[in-house]
């Protein structure tokens, strides 16, 4: 399973927006203080985050070639969830209260 | 707008450039809202900077779909004029359309008779003659998807899975149309009384018309308003009926619900591969980056459409 971008990676991609599109409209010297630190902070986070392990294809050559197994939904689902619970927790809520709507 | 493209663009329409304001454009093109001295109120369409993505027109075809949609009644901008090169890059003029193509103020008071709009739209853009638009692609759906897939060059199950669902349950046996490649809410200019135009046809292809029939019902262009199917504004019914009426070509819901799944598979792997816009540094972008990781968002989906079909 693949996760990018890393955290780091969306760390620089936000430093980046600030330097680039939010500094150069900034005239307040204070607000300007503040952004520059804030881009510090997230140069910290970039070089704490740890490398990425290898991508796993084990699964997906699988299924490409047609090889699909009973299990494999359930094992999806469960997978792609707790990637959802990362990236966007409300999207998966939105789902849960469905359901509860459902019964 | 830099003072060598203003002089670029006076000199092609033959009147000072009054005011120029730059429009939220698509992936890899601009959009400007040009006033000139001599009163006209125009749309400009440039080729952005970056990279072009993969399969979509060129402006020159751009202009020549809108042609052909407009002399065929589709509601769209008039294309005025193609440019060619101006200031170094490639663009032309079309009206100016006004409205609201936000998807997500849409939804809070859709105009009624919207769903049959979209169906009346949709007839008459699978009505345009293919062979007007020989340039428009039309090579096979499963190479199409498998190809842009394989550029995002990481392992992805679910889309994997999802394709494969899908692949087994669609005998692409009907007849191929001339296909908008993006019609949903969004890409459409709204008022009051309904649709003014149908936008943004970088997309435009060859496909089954079931294609564009399901794109608009992918849970992403229902704008949290998950309940109603229809791009957040209305139950399907109305619309494949209208749709039916038109073009005599009723999709059966079983089917329709498999090009649902797909549309999901499609935008799970469009957000992968924009998101590697900007990993790639062709174009560097916090919007590009995080449809990196809400492409889950449409995995999701997918699998959980395909587990309530079972």
């Amino acid at each position: 399973m693949s996760n990018r971008p890393t955290a780091a990676e969306l760390a620089t991609a936000v430093r980046e927006f600030l330097e680039a599109e939010i500094l150069p409209t900034l005239d307040d010297q204070r607000l300007r203080f503040r952004t520059l630190v804030a881009m510090n902070a997230l140069s910290i986070v970039e070089r704490e985050s740890p490398a990425p392990g290898e991508a796993d294809w084990t699964m997906a050559r699988r299924i490409c070639a047609g090889d699909i197994r009973e299990t494999d939904l359930a094992e999806l689902k469960l997978e792609v969830a707790a990637r959802l619970a990362i990236a966007s927790p409300k999207f998966l809520g939105r789902y849960r209260s469905a359901d509860e709507t459902d019964r | 707008m830099n003072d060598d493209l203003r002089e670029a663009l006076t000199a092609a329409l033959g009147s000072p450039v009054a005011a120029a304001r730059q429009l939220a454009g698509g992936a890899s093109k601009e959009a400007w809202a040009i006033s000139l001295a001599d009163g006209r109120e125009l749309l400009l369409r440039r080729a952005g900077g970056g990279v072009m993505h993969l399969d979509s027109l060129s402006l020159r075809q751009e202009f020549d779909v809108l042609v052909a949609a407009r002399a065929a009644g589709v509601l769209v901008p008039e294309p005025i004029e193609y440019l060619g090169d101006l200031d170094g890059r490639e663009s032309f003029v079309m009206e100016l359309v006004r409205g609201e193509a936000i998807g997500r103020r849409i939804i809070k008071a859709p105009p009624p008779g919207l769903d049959l709009q979209m169906a009346e739209q949709l007839a008459a853009i699978h009505a345009i003659a293919p062979e007007t638009l020989p340039f428009l692609a039309s090579g096979d759906l499963w190479d199409r998807l498998y190809a842009e897939l394989d550029s995002v060059d990481e392992p992805h199950p679910a889309i994997e899975y999802g394709l494969a669902w899908c692949r087994e349950r669609l005998p692409l046996e009907r007849p191929r149309v001339v296909s908008h490649g993006d019609f949903r809410l969004g890409n459409l200019m709204v008022d009051d009384a309904g649709i003014v135009a149908v936008l943004d046809w970088e997309f435009t292809h060859i496909s089954d018309p079931a294609e564009d029939l399901a794109w608009p019902l992918v849970r992403a262009w229902r704008f949290g308003n998950d309940a109603k199917r229809l791009g957040g504004i209305a139950d399907v019914g109305p619309f494949f009926e209208r749709y039916a009426e038109l073009t005599g070509l009723r999709i059966p819901p079983d089917e329709l619900l498999v090009w649902e799944v797909l549309g999901n598979c499609k935008w799970a792997i469009a957000s992968l591969t924009q998101a590697r816009r900007h990993l790639r540094g062709e174009e560097r972008n916090v919007e590009l980056a995080i449809l990196g990781r809400l492409a889950a968002e449409m995995e999701y989906e997918l699998l959980d459409l395909i587990e309530k079909a079972a």
